[in-house]
């Protein structure tokens, strides 16, 4: 049977006092986003669990765990993309008053 | 809860709840937890600042809730808390929907009772009452009268409903407000033994089963305004053993005949209709009552408390931003007035213990509230001989 998708939205939300959209939808996007992480922790925990569980792991194998050199250069990478991506925001606002300030023709 | 991840439905309390996944039990523990947070670190700040601004507020002697929101508004953590709390209920929904509408066949073929004990009359002119179309009620998409002609909505609200609970009152079966009006009820007449009996406002039923299971002989009927509830409340009761014959109606003006029950009952339901809706449900609550009947209907056990004027504005926050229409109303009504005015006597006012299972009690009763899911705010009373 063909069924139509269940309502995602609640008819009513009324402004709260004080309160800007924007900062309501930044604060909603936050609580997604650690919902998120919360699953992605349980589900490693779960995955480290069967690993030792069936014995691929040793227990305390990931705790224990030393990146060698080139595992060290690959995360030292992700951080910095990770970083670079989630406060580009503050970046692009601090460049911007900065313009702002800086007469034109002389470089910033 | 965390039992509640097995795919092993037959150990459950019901099998037709929605199973949530690994990930998603993850995710409505998240709700659940973010839910306790906001109530136990958060608000209790707000509730301090409220304080040091009635404090403030009592120099110039006043200390109406208008000024005190206003003062509230002019602290971000003020709009920030009420934006969390809001957004943690919409959370709620969202996972509950993405998780029920994941398994949506598998609760349809479920919900398929060949040989059903009670059954489930829809009615396809009902025209829900205003109070439950102005705003979905606890931010609930769709709210409680939505209807797909499925059982989805209804399989949103009961696991929803556990979930937002937090397990305090009957974990999965969410079913302590029902054995605890059915306590009332034997709390005043031991030895009651109705023959037919009203849920009003029954929702998926959660307080409908345990008046069946209390009084075993008793034919048993339940009523809301949502289709897709209902349909929903008819499986579920019939997967817990329980016949119960559920119509889509409005409790302010039935279908039944005059004097055509024993006890008439509601859990948590004024609170969601309107003062106007109050008066009339029971008044229709004496009609249908014959002579030895009960009408029993169950509130928050919220104390109305105006000489505090941060829980009055906190009760109004609560209306507005997650949609309880008539809060307020169910919170200050003169119970006894309203009762006595629509032709009953021996009203009785307070509130019962909470009850595990209506028939092991406790039978207890009395004028102070024990505390919030301690206890229920509990207004029962009998129709005058003619």
């Amino acid at each position: 049977m063909s069924r139509l998708p269940l309502p995602r939205t609640p008819h009513r939300l009324d402004p709260i006092d004080g309160a800007r959209a924007m900062d309501e939808q930044l604060l909603a996007m936050v609580v997604g986003l650690t919902s998120e992480v919360t699953i992605l922790r349980a589900r490693l925990d779960a995955a480290e669990r069967l690993l030792e569980a069936s014995g691929v792991l040793a227990p305390g194998a990931v705790d224990g765990f030393e990146p060698d050199a080139e595992a060290e250069a690959a995360r030292e990478r992700q951080r910095r993309a990770t970083v670079d991506k989630v406060f580009r925001p503050l970046r692009e606002a601090a460049l911007a008053e900065l313009a702002s300030i800086t007469p034109s023709g002389e470089a910033a | 809860m965390s039992s509640q991840s097995s795919d092993n439905r037959a150990s459950l309390a019901h099998p037709l709840i929605a199973v949530p996944s690994h990930d998603e039990l993850a995710e409505q523990l998240f709700v659940r937890d973010l839910k306790l947070y906001v109530m136990q670190q958060i608000e209790p700040v707000q509730g301090q600042i409220a304080q040091q601004e009635v404090k403030l507020m009592e120099k110039v002697e006043t200390n109406s809730t208008s000024v005190l929101r206003k003062r509230m508004a002019t602290h971000e953590s003020f709009g920030s808390w009420l934006a969390l709390k809001r957004e943690s209920q919409r959370q709620l929904w969202h996972g509950v929907a993405r998780s029920v509408e994941r398994q949506a066949e598998a609760l349809e073929t479920l919900a398929d009772i060949p040989e059903p004990k009670g059954s489930v009359r829809i009615n396809p002119d009902f025209v829900a009452p205003a109070y439950i179309v102005r705003g979905d009620i606890h931010l609930m998409p769709g709210g409680n009268a939505h209807d797909d002609g499925s059982i989805l909505q209804g399989a949103v609200m009961d696991r929803g409903g556990a979930v937002y609970m937090l397990g305090r009152n009957g974990g999965m079966l969410n079913d302590l407000r029902g054995q605890t009006a059915m306590a009332h009820v034997l709390t005043r007449f031991p030895d009651f033994r109705p023959a037919r009996i009203l849920d009003m406002g029954c929702g998926i039923g959660t307080s409908t089963v345990p008046a069946a299971t209390c009084f075993p002989q008793a034919e048993v009927y339940g009523i809301d305004v949502g289709a897709s509830m209902l349909r929903y409340a008819h499986a579920r009761a019939e997967h817990l053993g329980a016949a119960v014959h559920f119509s889509q109606q409005s409790a302010e003006s039935t279908d039944f005949e005059d004097a055509s029950f024993d006890l008439v009952f509601s859990c948590v339901m004024f609170h969601e209709t309107s003062q106007a809706a109050t008066m009339a449900i029971i008044a229709e609550s004496r009609r249908l009552l014959r002579p030895g009947g009960l009408a029993v209907h169950l509130e928050v056990p919220l104390l109305h408390d105006n000489s505090d004027p941060w829980v009055e504005l906190s009760g109004e926050l609560e209306a507005q931003f997650n949609n309880e229409p008539n809060w307020r109303g169910a919170l200050t009504a003169d119970y006894r007035a309203l009762f006595e005015a629509s032709g009953f006597n021996d009203v009785q006012i307070g509130y019962q213990a909470t009850s595990a299972a209506a028939r092991g009690g406790p039978f207890r009763f009395g004028p102070e509230s024990e505390g919030v899911f301690r206890s229920w705010f509990v207004a029962s009373g009998c129709p005058n001989v003619a």
